[in-house]
């Protein structure tokens, strides 16, 4: 049994890689922050162009859906592997793209924002979807019979209801793409999963692991109460008899 | 008869298998009030629908103010198009189920469409919505949310939320089936005052006292067709048909 703490909960080993665990853990904030910010404005663009009305856009509507469900079905490891693997040898492309350096990052970075964006901007297409679905069928019909475009009556009436629905949800989106950002060390960026197995590597200590898993908790249980929190509120609207606050 | 305001010929409308409307022509003149009864899965909602566009009919024609309003390219693909902004300006309607904005107040419900889409000024669009919230009887709730508003006060701020565009025809669909009893006369009042201004409208109603006392004529459909029409006295007291008779029967059973 102390064989097991004194693998795993060594605190004097946690203290001493305090600082370096913790900056390898703020390099997984650093891409987590960057591809929710690119997932979440790619997931709306995606959703709404699967939302696009009409035979004419329907190649939009197909192609859309088909990239939704590619990167929905595709492992993100997988894509990872195949974007650092495969990119940097499309000669087509820009030395500097294909081998991005981008504000002094080294390329694994780049490769797994890439990939999470790509995948995670599937997941939230599906978030932002079920918003703009879950508000009635009838407020769309209103709206077109008031005169009101597609996309104004997406602007004024469907959109501001959709997005009280979306907050939880994407919210769960977020912290699971949190943890999937240690993914990325397996094409050697140095986050806090990579760091901690050098350590397990060098001292044959796994206490490091541990302190990460514990950084991880620590941030992503205030999300998951404030999920909670999200969900109340919107079952509350419910009973009410409207999903709607004061906007 | 006067100016033909809304003629079809020979809509037809189907849902997968389901043919819904099978060769229906009607025509309502100017300041005609027309109600149409017949059982529920009659079509006589989707019908109403089609003359706006909402549900745009597989084949047959729509005269609006005697403009093809199916023929063009785009029509009914829910694209923008000539005919769809040239339906959707001149025909209003009011749903069963309101549909009022729930993000907006009473007075933003009725300002937004002439704002957006005609382009009126906030001033210009407020002046003309608290007008018609005070003569639809809410001239003291144009700052309440729906949520706040009883269904008969919902459904009246829908109607002036309709009338702000200018409509040319309005059509009502079943808009007081969802309404407690007590509730059902505010509504009616508030359509029977806007027959008697001559406003063109083509109502789907369960009501036989409204479609007696304020029809011009009565419709009744049964299975995707016109089965008769004409006066109310004629239709609701001395039915030709057997259908017919058979709808008032059950309906004045109750």
């Amino acid at each position: 049994m102390s064989e097991f703490f004194h693998q795993y909960f060594d605190f004097n080993y946690m203290g001493e890689h305090f600082w370096e665990v913790l900056e390898a853990f703020l390099q997984n904030v650093l891409i987590f922050t960057v591809v929710a910010v690119l997932a979440l404005i790619w997931g709306l663009v995606l959703a709404l162009l699967r939302q696009l009305p009409g035979k004419k856009f329907l190649p939009i509507r197909f192609l859309t859906i088909a990239y939704i469900d590619l990167f929905r079905a595709i492992p993100i490891l997988i894509v990872i592997l195949l974007i650092s693997g495969g990119v940097p040898f499309l000669e087509f492309i820009p030395k500097e793209i294909r081998i991005p350096h981008w504000l002094g990052k080294p390329d694994p970075f780049w490769y797994g924002v890439v990939a999470l964006m790509l995948v995670y901007g599937a997941f939230t297409a599906e978030v932002y979807r079920a918003g703009i679905e879950g508000v009635p069928g009838g407020q769309m019909e209103a709206a077109r019979s008031l005169g009101m475009s597609h996309w104004q009556a997406m602007r004024n009436v469907v959109v501001p209801q959709a997005v009280t629905l979306i907050p939880a949800p994407m919210l769960n989106e977020l912290i699971s793409l949190l943890k999937d950002s240690t993914l990325v060390s397996v094409i050697a960026f140095g986050e806090s999963v990579l760091i901690s197995r050098e350590l397990l590597a060098q001292s044959f200590n796994s206490s490091a692991l541990t302190l990460t898993a514990i950084f991880f908790i620590l941030i992503i249980l205030p999300m998951a109460r404030i999920v909670d929190k999200l969900i109340a509120r919107n079952q509350g609207r419910i009973a009410r008899g409207s999903h709607m606050e004061v906007a | 008869m006067a100016e033909t305001m809304v003629r079809l010929r020979g809509i037809h409308k189907r849902f997968g298998e389901l043919e819904v409307l099978k060769g229906v022509d009607l025509d309502v003149g100017r300041g005609e009030v027309v109600c149409v009864l017949g059982p529920s899965g009659s079509g006589k909602s989707t019908l109403l629908r089609c003359v706006n566009l909402l549900e745009p009919p597989e084949r047959g024609e729509i005269f609006l103010e005697g403009h093809d309003i199916c023929k063009g390219p785009n029509s009914g693909t829910g694209e923008q198009s000539w005919e769809l902004n040239f339906v959707r300006q001149r025909v209003g309607i009011v749903f069963q189920q309101f549909n009022l904005f729930p993000h907006r107040t009473a007075l933003q419900n009725v300002t937004m469409a002439p704002e957006k889409v005609l382009g009126r000024s906030r001033a210009e669009a407020r002046a003309k919505a608290s007008e018609l919230l005070e003569r639809v009887g809410l001239g003291d709730k144009v700052d309440q949310y729906p949520e706040r508003l009883s269904g008969g006060q919902q459904q009246r701020v829908a109607i002036a939320r309709a009338l702000a565009m200018d409509p040319h025809v309005m059509l009502f669909d079943e808009v007081t089936s969802a309404l407690d009893p007590e509730l059902v006369k505010e509504v009616l009042d508030t359509m029977r005052e806007l027959a008697s201004e001559g406003m063109t409208m083509i109502v789907v109603t369960h009501e036989l006292g409204f479609a007696r006392e304020v029809a011009d004529r009565v419709v009744f459909m049964d299975g995707g067709v016109i089965v008769e029409q004409g006066p109310p006295a004629q239709v609701l007291d001395e039915p030709r048909e057997e259908r017919t008779k058979r709808f008032l029967g059950l309906v004045l059973d109750r």
